[in-house]
């Protein structure tokens, strides 16, 4: 196995909200990630591409330990959030969840009303109900650009949504958390041009108050949106550095031949 | 061409000869219902439930008493075992033991269970040949089943509807409760129902745990006290007791198998109702 190449990881100045050392990933016997260290900014958006099975995914499931979920799955190395480790075993699994918030590749509204979706991380989390539970509710939406569409069906069923305004949904049942990082695993991979547009604007806004990363299969969207952005391949970091640097003049050739179409 | 007009022919008998197979399921259902409309009919009247030294007053009331406590008793411990297998396991080998259990009480005659709830809640327990000794015993009964079509109900809930329920920082009881169990319920009660329905017209089970035959004070005061039932009714009435009009007998099979088909449809109706509502 090569080394992931030192040099071709950047790190960002300022201040750093996550940051991987040497995360090892496996799936029983497949190893998935390979020797991953990069360090993500805070309040910035940061890019995650590379070909499909690239290991872009489940690095990002890393972050919040959503692998936890699956059988097999194994961590080795370590992710800091503030500096400190979540793989730790004083690490309060639900706590970090609630500070790392995720977004899926495919909107999953609960099959709820459009309220209660977002209510729902608040009801968990916190004693607001009733009107402060309805200004939490009203202000998530507003923050996901979602309220003026919705505020006259709070009641309705979320699942009767648009696959664009479910993903917004989700996105606000998140932010009704209020997390500190929001994941989001190809959140546009199932909408059309028009609701993705409305999602990246989105990201740009939700950058001023949270630290972003997004997976991502669309080379065009990590170019629009993000500060960083780093490439993987077969489970290892490439290369990490500046979006334009990345897309405009990249040190990998490997990087270089994929953000030119050239493969994947 | 030949071969096309050949590969219409054969189509066309096989869907008739499938056909027929589906409808032939049909046909012992159908059959035993106008039967037993049909004979019982005339004995069919409100005197059944009436005073009458034959009334199937107190083996109405003992079976729904049974039927209801059994799913008492069954629906906790199969939801909760299945909640188990379905959400919290991860394999191994108490997993695979607690599996090979579940699958081997499926298959062991009911009047073996008669014989264990014999030995188990009528003599050991103490609960004496009574209600709640029968309950027990038909409650272990249906627990396979009820477990099964548990497990199966909660298995079609999405699995994103269980991550986006974790990544939100629920924990994994917060999300069984809130996410997982009410999208399944509509699923569990149906196969509860279905269970249990098959349960109120067993009559082994309950042959040395619950049921008695008695004209004299055929009503239960406790859970304590056997009860008249309709399944047992029915035996003793065709084997020991002389003298029982033939209309009788039959009428008491046609509300037998009144109750448990009506209970099935009330199930068939709620998962149609609860269904329709669900969508994700």
């Amino acid at each position: 196995m090569p080394d992931s190449q030192p040099e071709n990881i950047l790190r960002p100045p300022g201040e750093i909200k996550l940051e991987t050392k040497d995360l090892d990933m496996y799936y029983g016997n497949f190893q998935a990630l390979t020797n991953v260290s990069i360090a993500m900014p805070s309040r910035r958006i940061t890019a995650l591409i590379g070909p499909s099975g690239c290991g872009k995914s489940s690095f990002l499931r890393c972050l919040n330990r959503m692998n936890d979920v699956i059988e097999q799955a194994r961590v080795d190395g370590q992710v800091l959030l503030d500096g400190r480790d979540i793989y730790s075993e004083d690490t309060d699994v639900v706590a970090l969840r609630k500070r790392v918030g995720m977004v899926f590749q495919r909107p999953n509204p609960f099959p709820m009303s459009i309220y209660e979706n977002v209510a729902y991380g608040p009801r968990l989390h916190t004693t607001a109900r009733g009107a402060e539970l309805d200004e939490i509710v009203e202000r998530s939406l507003h923050a996901a650009a979602l309220w003026d569409e919705v505020k006259d069906k709070l009641p309705q069923t979320a699942t009767d949504l648009s696959g664009g305004q479910q993903q917004r949904l989700c996105i606000a049942r998140v932010l009704a958390v209020e997390p500190e990082v929001v994941l989001m695993d190809e959140p546009c991979s199932a909408l059309d041009p028009t609701a993705t547009f409305r999602i990246e604007e989105l990201m740009t806004e939700l950058m001023e108050n949270y630290t972003i990363v997004i997976v991502t299969h669309n080379m065009y969207q990590a170019s629009r949106v993000s500060q960083y952005t780093g490439f993987f391949l077969m489970g290892e970091m490439i290369e990490y550095n500046h979006t334009e640097q990345i897309f405009e003049n990249p040190a990998d050739k490997r990087t270089d031949d994929y953000v030119r179409g050239r493969f994947g | 061409m030949m071969r096309v007009v050949s590969a219409q022919n054969t189509e066309k008998l096989a869907f008739a000869g499938l056909w027929l197979c589906a409808a032939i399921v049909i046909l012992p259902v159908l059959g035993i219902i106008v039967v037993l409309a049909w004979r019982g009919a005339s004995a069919l009247s409100w005197d059944l439930i009436g005073g009458g030294p034959h009334s199937l007053l107190a083996p109405i009331v003992g079976t729904i008493l049974l039927v209801a406590l059994t799913g008492l008793i069954a629906a906790p411990l199969g939801v909760a075992a299945a909640v188990y297998l379905s959400e919290y396991s991860r394999g191994g080998t108490l997993v695979r033991l607690i599996r090979l259990a579940i699958v081997n009480l499926a298959g062991v005659p009911s009047v073996v269970y008669g014989l264990f709830g014999l030995a188990l809640f009528v003599v050991l327990f103490q609960f004496g040949r009574s209600l709640l000794a029968g309950a027990c015993t038909l409650a272990l009964l249906v627990l396979p089943l009820v477990i099964s079509t548990s497990e199966e109900a909660l298995r079609q809930v999405p699995g994103s509807l269980r991550h986006a329920s974790l990544a939100l920082g629920a924990s994994q009881w917060q999300t069984v409760r809130r996410v997982v169990l009410p999208n399944a319920l509509p699923g569990i009660i149906t196969g509860l129902i279905l269970s249990i329905g098959r349960a109120a017209g067993e009559t082994a089970p309950i042959l040395f745990t619950a049921a008695f035959y008695s004209l004299t004070d055929p009503f239960p005061n406790s859970l304590l006290d056997p009860i008249l039932v309709l399944p047992y009714q029915l035996f003793v009435m065709t084997t020991e007791v002389p003298n029982v009009a033939p209309a009788t007998k039959w009428a008491t099979a046609f509300v037998l198998l009144a109750i448990v088909l009506g209970m099935n449809l009330v199930a068939v109706i709620l998962r149609a109702r609860l269904r329709g509502s669900r969508r994700w």
